[in-house]
């Protein structure tokens, strides 16, 4: 069975949201994307919301790490430490932040793609609309044989 | 310490150096008293001789008058035997009277009256002794009823007593001087010992006093020391707090600067892109209707959106280079350094060979000297060395081919290294400002946002080094770094 995958994007910069959005539309994925400005929202509605990927799945979570309320990372490992669904979730990190140790510290929380915004709008159009192949060809997993 | 500390101390010292100048003159009082007290003792010595002597010489005198008398009375062999015996032994003793005499004159003229006196004594007794043994004692013992032996005799006990007055008044004047001359003596002593104890008990007051001051000075001394390692901890832990405090603060800056420039990046970006249906939309405007078409909207459109994106872009650009500068800055900083030893010929070459590209096409060559050895952070001293031998091949002076030459020694504990061109040079003026972040000297013809000199500084100073420029206009350059040839682990370091 086939489900579309809900794209859940956590960013508190609108102006990002929007480059973001307009370059996966570009990409020719159209998707629903769940924007959330706030981590506490979007954690609400990742574990908890009837449409969430954790009772009515699949999504992936597009996750910037400077968030106002609680780091990303903290998120992060919320995700990937969750008893239900919502651990296999993917998830990219897509944050200003190229330092390594932040970067090796996102891979071992469990995140699957790690994504620096570059200031430069080329690559950062290009690395989002690769983002796009890869969610077309995205598995999503099997929700009935996984609980 | 205070004037009055001072003025007290000299006090003190000169009363010390008094007191012992005036222990020295009690000493040669006493010396002289005491030497003065000696001759009077030899003096009254001296009498008790002469006394002495004077009666040993009235005993012969008068033991030879008894012995020629019994032998007048009663001509017996023992008494002639004593008389010869007293008057053999009279000059001697007349002559040990006279040598002690010499020193008075007086007595020397009565001594010489007593002589007479006795010679002609002595004749009359050997006449009278003659006599009676020639059988004659008739006439002898009539002679001496007649003769002037018996008032001879009263005269020489007249001068005997007269010497012996004499020498008893003598007795008595060296008594008293020696007396006196003792008493002297006794209170010169008593008062030296006054004095002793007076500077003996002044250097000890002055002693304990310094030894009270001294060991409170250094108990001061010692919880002074303490309270200063204790300071230079909390220092070294604030500064360290602060250093650390930047770092954070840098990076921090840096990630939330390059947010906001994602966004101008980006939208500049979609205003290009949505510019270009616009201009699309221009051309056929002008192709269909010219009349529609204003001046303002044209160059609006073909100008002035392309000109604005532009400059928009070129900063945002810029400024993400800087912003990246100051990231990787903070982040050098926050590098742990990790000291090994480092072959510096090794990593000077290796450097060398990495810029052989550039400096073949260039024309330049690098002249690496023997390096002295070091034990520091590798990557910290390839980035310095790197960064200046790298501005050396950049900074060259155009129709002079580059001469580049990397030279180290030892001095002291610390290892210099050179990086020496014959470059452009670098105004004076310039040497300090071209460490500080983004300055750049002179002409602005090479890429680069004055970063590579602000991070050379930063890491020589991360080693425990400083790093000086020397250089004038078209004089070449030469960047001299000083660090110790043994690093501290950064824990020790200040």
């Amino acid at each position: 069975m086939t489900q579309p995958v809900t794209i859940v994007m956590i960013e508190d910069d609108e102006g990002h949201a929007r480059l973001i959005e307009k370059n996966i539309r570009r990409a020719g994925i159209n998707n629903e994307i769940r924007h959330f400005l706030d981590g506490t929202s979007a954690l609400e509605y990742l574990e908890a919301s009837e449409h969430g990927p954790s009772i009515n799945g699949p999504a992936l979570v597009l996750l910037d790490l400077n968030l106002p309320d609680m780091s990303g990372t903290d998120i992060l490992s919320r995700i990937k430490n969750d008893t239900g669904p919502l651990r296999r979730t993917p998830v990219v990190v897509l944050t200003t932040t190229d330092d390594k140790v932040e970067i090796q510290r996102c891979y071992d929380l469990g995140c699957n793609v790690y994504i620096t915004k570059p200031v430069n709008y080329e690559s950062f159009a290009q690395a989002i609309r690769q983002l796009g192949l890869f969610l077309s060809v995205i598995q999503v997993p099997d929700l009935d044989g996984a609980a | 310490m205070t004037i009055s500390d001072r003025l007290f101390n000299r006090l003190v010292l000169s009363s010390v150096v008094v007191g012992f100048l005036a222990l020295l003159a009690a000493g040669v009082t006493v010396f002289g008293t005491f030497q003065q007290n000696r001759q009077f003792n030899r003096d009254v010595d001296h009498t008790y001789q002469v006394q002495a002597a004077l009666a040993a010489y009235q005993i012969l005198v008068e033991q030879a008058e008894a012995a020629r008398r019994g032998y007048l009375l009663k001509p017996n062999a023992s008494y002639r035997a004593v008389f010869e015996d007293s008057r053999g032994d009279m000059p001697r003793a007349l002559n040990t009277l006279k040598a002690l005499t010499r020193d008075n004159p007086v007595q020397q003229g009565r001594v010489a009256q007593l002589e007479n006196m006795a010679r002609l004594q002595l004749s009359l007794m050997s006449q009278s002794a003659e006599m009676v043994r020639g059988g004659r004692q008739i006439t002898a013992v009539g002679m001496f009823r007649s003769d002037n032996n018996l008032a001879n005799m009263q005269s020489i006990r007249g001068v005997l007593e007269a010497v012996g007055a004499e020498e008893a008044r003598l007795l008595k004047q060296r008594s008293d001087r020696q007396s006196r001359s003792t008493l002297m003596l006794f209170w010169t002593l008593t008062a030296t010992g006054l004095l002793l104890l007076a500077v003996a008990g002044g250097s000890i007051f002055v002693i304990f006093q310094y030894t009270r001051d001294l060991t409170s000075s250094r108990r001061d001394l010692s919880r002074l020391n303490a309270h200063l390692e204790e300071a230079v901890d909390e220092r070294t832990v604030d500064l360290r707090r602060a250093n650390e405090e930047i770092q954070r603060f840098a990076y921090i800056v840096s990630h939330d600067l390059r947010s906001p420039l994602v966004n101008i990046m980006g939208f500049t970006s979609e205003l290009e892109a949505a510019s270009a249906p616009l201009e699309t939309l221009i051309s056929r405007v002008e192709e269909t209707a010219p009349d529609l078409l204003t001046d303002e909207a044209r160059d609006a459109v073909r100008s002035d959106l392309p000109e604005a994106t532009g400059f928009i872009r070129a900063s945002t650009q810029k400024m993400d280079r800087l912003i990246n500068a100051i990231l990787r800055l903070s982040r050098e900083g926050r590098r742990v350094l990790a000291p090994e030893p480092l072959d510096m010929d090794a990593l000077v070459t290796g450097i060398a060979d990495s810029l052989k590209h550039r400096t073949d096409e260039i024309g330049a060559t690098i002249t690496v000297e023997p390096m002295p050895d070091l034990f520091s952070d590798r990557v910290a001293m390839e980035q310095i060395l790197s960064n200046l031998i790298e501005n050396a091949t950049k900074y060259l002076k155009p129709g002079r081919s580059g001469e580049i030459v990397v030279r180290g020694h030892v001095d002291g504990s610390r290892a210099i290294f050179e990086v020496q061109d014959n470059g452009r040079g670098i105004d004076p003026k310039d040497h300090d400002r071209i460490f500080d972040l983004f300055r750049r000297s002179g002409v602005q013809d090479q890429p680069g946002e004055g970063i590579g000199l602000a991070h050379v500084r930063a890491l020589a100073y991360r080693l425990g080094g400083i790093i000086t420029c020397q250089s004038a206009v078209d004089e070449g350059a030469t960047f001299r770094i000083s660090l110790p040839s043994v690093m501290l682990s950064e824990g020790v370091s200040p």
